[in-house]
């Protein structure tokens, strides 16, 4: 039996082994037969024989010798173990008290490295939560992994690119309906669909038009009424119907219980109310309010072949696997290609594609943008793991003295592991749950990111039915938040504890061992300076991301839209088609502007039928007359824009050449057109455009027109260079597309009230929405690139003050560890100044070979951004500089602070410091 | 004569309140101080030894008897101090009520 001298309570003091099995089961024995023998020599002294004494000695037992030291072992073993539990109890709640204690007394430390987990883990939480919502997360539909979206596809014709993703017309989705054999059902829809609900208060609201089959194969069941009847049993003459969502009938309907049988008006037409979704249902849109049958609209519409505009969505059968599926999807493409010939640019080539309906929920632009945040703030974690790493190292090494006699008393390695690692978890417990706070506030941020401004991309394509309002900061996430802080307590704790425990190591009870031994002290500085060199390096990264998302946004902003968007209000005008008579209509244009004219305070009054910077404005193909004819495909593409002659007065965008539209340019005369100067330098390079015969594809003016006038250009989508436009005159092609842009002598909001009663006067059926100063356009149409810049921006700056923190923990070890080396060169003659320099030169050299390691890594990493920046490259070299600058700055900064307090050692002290 | 049901845990306590011993000590002194009356089975014993010790109220060490025989030596804890004074307070009281029972009958005859 091996360290007999140790009594157990001692053992237990100083962490050492304690008794196995077998040693528990022999000092049993031991006991037994001392008892046994001290009986038998007492009773031999009172005169038995030795044979008597023992035969009474195991009577007295009260059992046999061997039954009793069964039961012993056991009894022993027993106490053994629920002793040894106890023990590991206290083992633990001493350790924790321990750790504790020892935060406690260094609340600097604590409070750092707290803070450091609290934004890290934090942040990655509430990036993680959006990821988890928008990505993560299966789509509110029954097993919406057996759905798939069907796309028509259509390979490149001249200029024009493939197309992979085009939506369906209902011919060509009824073949597809009946003939396929792999989905369960198939369904149709138009997404984003608008409304106006007449009938009281005129209310703009989202639908979308399905087919009988849309519910059922998204699995959602309606909460009251019935899904519309099948096409094929509607009988011809039926009332129309529509369904209506959980938040329209509570909002408008005050929750009426008797609301399916009811009739309600939408653009002036009766429909019959069938059912009530369930609530949180908004369609695959997310924003549909309202369900019509597709069948609403007009049969010849319907019919026609070649107008695309639906969305299929199928559900696979379940003994069809989605590559079967896709397998049969392309099959059945041709044949609905040979079945509807396309006689203008297709012809029969057109095919079809299914593709996991979750892999569509977000626009790939907006994926990405997530994927970078998301990679940025597992940086961020990253250096702020580094940082406590960094931290606990310090921490470990300045104890080293006492897990030094630790180790020299027998305390087991493992054991005091343990000990340290405790105090690494509770840290980064108590890190965890204060990053709790911080990703709460961030989780509640981005919900507040509305899809219409900051990714307007997420809308139109994909399914938008998980939006970013639905991001909160579900047990998900915080089970993320949990897990996260606990492998960063366990593993940056236990890296510095194997070290410091590491006997070859700290085998040193001499105070003086680091400077006696600078071999040993050498390398593990070296470790230290590694994780500094690493956190610049990655803070580096993460600069130069955002300083290129910064750089991007300052283009963006600085570029020149082309109009002054100074005191203009804008609001959309909605003419529900039933109202739509295309003569009447240039009369409506002019009351409309007559009346608003009159207003006081408006100075200005036009009309165009699309905001500039928004995008989604018009397109079509242009012809030149006066040139051999080239196929309409192989012809330019120009953006297409109706305005009222005042436009370009209103919006202050110059005429630079010929003459704008004027109160002759009517249906009946001669159709004229005004291009813009990109458009003329690019169609008539070295010529006058003005006098021009062109045919421009749309609004009727497909049979030629005449060039007029060239005006400056105006930038129609914030991320694209200047584009060729056409602009056309309402007069000459009327449309119900109007929004009206009105220039105030002072604040452009002032004027919504009067502007609102003004039309309510001449068109009450006609709502006004979407009301807005020209100058919040702008803000929006940048709000994404704000957007990520803002973030980015953030989490640099958060790994900024991360790798300052570490460069200072470092230099200011450093600088205590080498008092005494200070202390000679001081005595020996070395001045403030060279101290100073030694000290922060060495900081410097720190955080320069992470910034040469990060800058390799920067270049390969921001190539992801490629496609989310404007107009700067990803190397771009001012940006580069910028950052490391910065860098530089602020690791002299973080280093000069120990380096002043290393030139105030005194050289008697710190010769004598030992 | 056998013993009271948990009576065996205070006596133990009792004879360590006078310092510590190993198990055959223990039973020695219970023996002598009952002049006799009250007989421990060894094997019993030890187990109770064993389960006081589970407990914390006692602690053991192994040391050498006087005949130079290693033994394992029992003392008391501040916990088992503590349980001594209460149960002991406690099986007096029962005994105490027990008699007065016992008396009161052949007193009413």
């Amino acid at each position: 039996m091996k360290a007999r001298g140790i009594r157990d309570g001692v053992r237990r003091l100083f962490r050492l082994p304690l008794r196995t099995d077998d040693i528990v089961h022999a000092d049993a024995d031991a006991e037994l037969a001392s008892l046994l023998e001290e009986r038998v020599e007492h009773l031999v002294l009172r005169g038995m024989t030795p044979e008597q004494a023992r035969a009474e000695a195991e009577r007295r037992l009260g059992a046999t010798v061997a039954e009793a030291r069964d039961t012993l072992h056991q009894s022993a073993g027993l106490r053994e173990r629920r002793m040894q539990f106890q023990e590991t109890f206290d083992d633990l709640r001493q350790d924790l008290r321990y750790a504790v204690r020892g935060l406690a007394r260094r609340p600097g430390f604590t409070a750092v490295a707290v803070l450091t987990l609290a934004i890290g883990i934090g942040a990655t939480t509430a990036i993680f939560s959006a990821v988890h919502t928008l990505i993560l997360q299966p789509l509110p539909f029954r097993e919406p992994d057996r759905l798939m979206k069907v796309s028509l596809t259509a390979p490149p014709v001249g200029k024009l690119p493939a197309m992979t993703d085009m939506v369906w017309s209902y011919p060509k989705f009824q073949l597809f309906r009946d003939q396929q054999q792999v989905f369960e059902s198939v369904t149709l829809s138009s997404g984003g669909r608008q409304f106006n609900v007449t009938g009281g208060e005129a209310e703009r609201i989202g639908g979308e038009e399905v087919d009988s089959r849309y519910l059922p194969t998204l699995g959602v069941q309606v909460q009251r009424g019935a899904n519309f009847p099948l096409e094929e049993d509607a009988h011809p003459g039926a009332p129309r119907m529509a369904m209506i969502s959980d938040g329209l009938w509570q909002r408008r309907f005050g929750a009426d219980p008797a609301i399916v049988g009811k009739s309600i008006e939408l653009d002036k037409e009766s429909y019959l109310v069938v059912g009530v979704t369930p609530p949180g249902f908004r369609g695959m849109s997310g924003q549909a309010d309202l369900l019509v049958p597709i069948t609403v609209r007009p049969a010849d519409d319907l019919g026609e072949a070649q107008s695309h505009s639906y969305t299929l969505v199928a559900r696979l059968k379940p003994s069809v696997s989605a590559d079967q599926a896709k397998g049969a999807v392309a099959v059945l493409g041709t044949r609905v290609a040979a079945a509807f010939p396309d006689a203008m640019l297709y012809k029969g080539d057109w095919g079809a594609i299914a593709r996991d309906l979750d892999g569509t929920r977000l626009a790939p632009i907006v994926r990405q943008a997530l994927f970078v945040l998301f990679g940025a703030v597992s940086l961020v974690l990253l250096i702020a793991c580094v940082n406590l790493a960094n931290l606990l190292l310090g921490r470990a090494h300045a104890r080293r003295r006492e897990i030094a006699v630790r180790l020299a008393l027998g305390a087991r390695r493992a054991r005091l592991v343990r000990l340290l690692v405790t105090e690494s978890v509770l840290l980064s417990l108590l890190g965890g749950a204060s990053s709790v706070l911080v990703a709460w506030g961030g989780a509640h941020a981005l919900a507040q990111v509305s899809p219409e401004s900051a990714l307007r991309t997420a809308r139109g394509s994909g399914v938008g039915a998980v939006g970013f309002s639905s991001i909160q900061l579900d047990t998900t996430a915080l089970f993320f938040t949990f897990g996260v802080a606990l492998t960063v307590g366990l593993v940056f704790g236990l890296v510095p504890a194997l070290q410091a425990t590491n006997p070859a190591i700290s085998g040193t009870l001499k105070e003086g061992g680091v400077a006696a031994a600078p071999a040993r002290g050498a390398r593990r500085f070296t470790s230290r300076q590694l994780l500094v060199v690493t956190e610049v390096a990655l803070a580096l990264v993460l600069l130069a991301g955002s300083g290129l998302m910064i750089r991007s946004l300052g283009r963006l902003l600085g570029i020149d839209p082309g109009f002054d968007a100074r005191n203009v209000l804008t609001l959309r005008l909605n003419v529900p088609s039933a109202a739509y008579v295309r003569d009447s209509m240039p009369a409506f244009y002019a009351e409309l502007t007559d009346r608003l004219g009159a207003l006081p305070g408006v100075t200005d009054v036009s009309l165009s039928d699309c905001p500039p910077l928004a995008g989604g404005c018009n397109g079509t193909r242009i012809q030149f007359l006066d040139q051999p004819p080239v196929p309409l495909a192989q012809s330019p593409g120009v953006g297409v824009h109706w305005v009222t002659p005042t436009w370009f007065a209103t919006m202050r965008v110059p005429l630079k050449s010929g003459r704008t539209f004027n109160a002759g340019d009517r249906m009946g005369t001669p159709k004229v057109v005004l291009v813009s100067e990109t458009a003329a330098r690019q169609f008539w390079p070295n010529e006058s455009p003005i006098g021009k015969p062109v045919a421009v594809g749309q609004g009727g003016f497909s049979d030629g027109e005449e060039v007029v006038g060239v005006v400056g250009d105006v930038r129609h989508r914030i991320d694209t260079l200047s584009k060729p436009d056409v602009y056309l005159s309402y007069a000459q092609s009327p449309t119900a597309r109007i929004m009206v842009f009105i220039r105030t002598a002072g604040e452009p909001l002032a004027l919504v009230a009067s502007a609102r009663r003004a039309i309510r006067e001449i068109a009450p059926e006609f709502p006004v929405y979407d009301v807005q100063p020209m100058t919040a356009r702008v803000a929006d149409s940048m709000a994404r690139a704000r957007f990520s810049a803002a973030l980015l921006a953030i989490f640099a700056a958060v790994a900024l003050v991360l790798a300052v923190v570490g460069i200072y923990g470092v230099m200011s070890f450093t600088v205590a560890q080498r008092t005494r080396e200070i202390g000679i060169r001081m005595a020996l003659g070395a001045d403030r100044n060279n101290v100073l320099h030694l000290v922060v030169g060495e900081g410097i050299g720190l955080a320069g070979t992470g910034a040469l390691v990060g800058l390799a890594g920067a270049l390969a990493a921001t190539r992801v951004l490629r496609s989310l920046l404007f107009g700067v490259d990803t190397w771009d070299p001012a940006t580069y500089v910028a950052i490391l600058l910065l860098l530089g700055g602020a690791a002299a900064l973080a280093s000069w602070i120990p380096a002043k307090r290393a030139t105030r050692v005194d050289p008697t002290e710190a010769l004598r410091y030992d | 004569m056998a013993l009271l049901k948990g009576t065996l845990d205070v006596l133990v306590l009792k004879a360590l309140s006078w310092g510590p011993m190993h198990g055959f000590e223990i039973i020695s002194w219970l023996e002598e101080r009952s002049g006799g009356r009250l007989s421990v089975v060894d094997a019993a014993l030890l187990q109770a030894l064993h389960r006081m010790e589970e407990r914390g109220l006692i602690a053991a060490d192994w040391g050498v008897t006087k005949n130079d025989r290693r033994a394992r030596y029992y003392r008391m804890t501040p916990a088992g101090r503590a349980h001594l004074r209460a149960e002991s307070e406690a099986l007096g009281d029962q005994v105490d009520a027990i008699a007065t029972v016992l008396a009161a009958r052949s007193a009413a005859r």
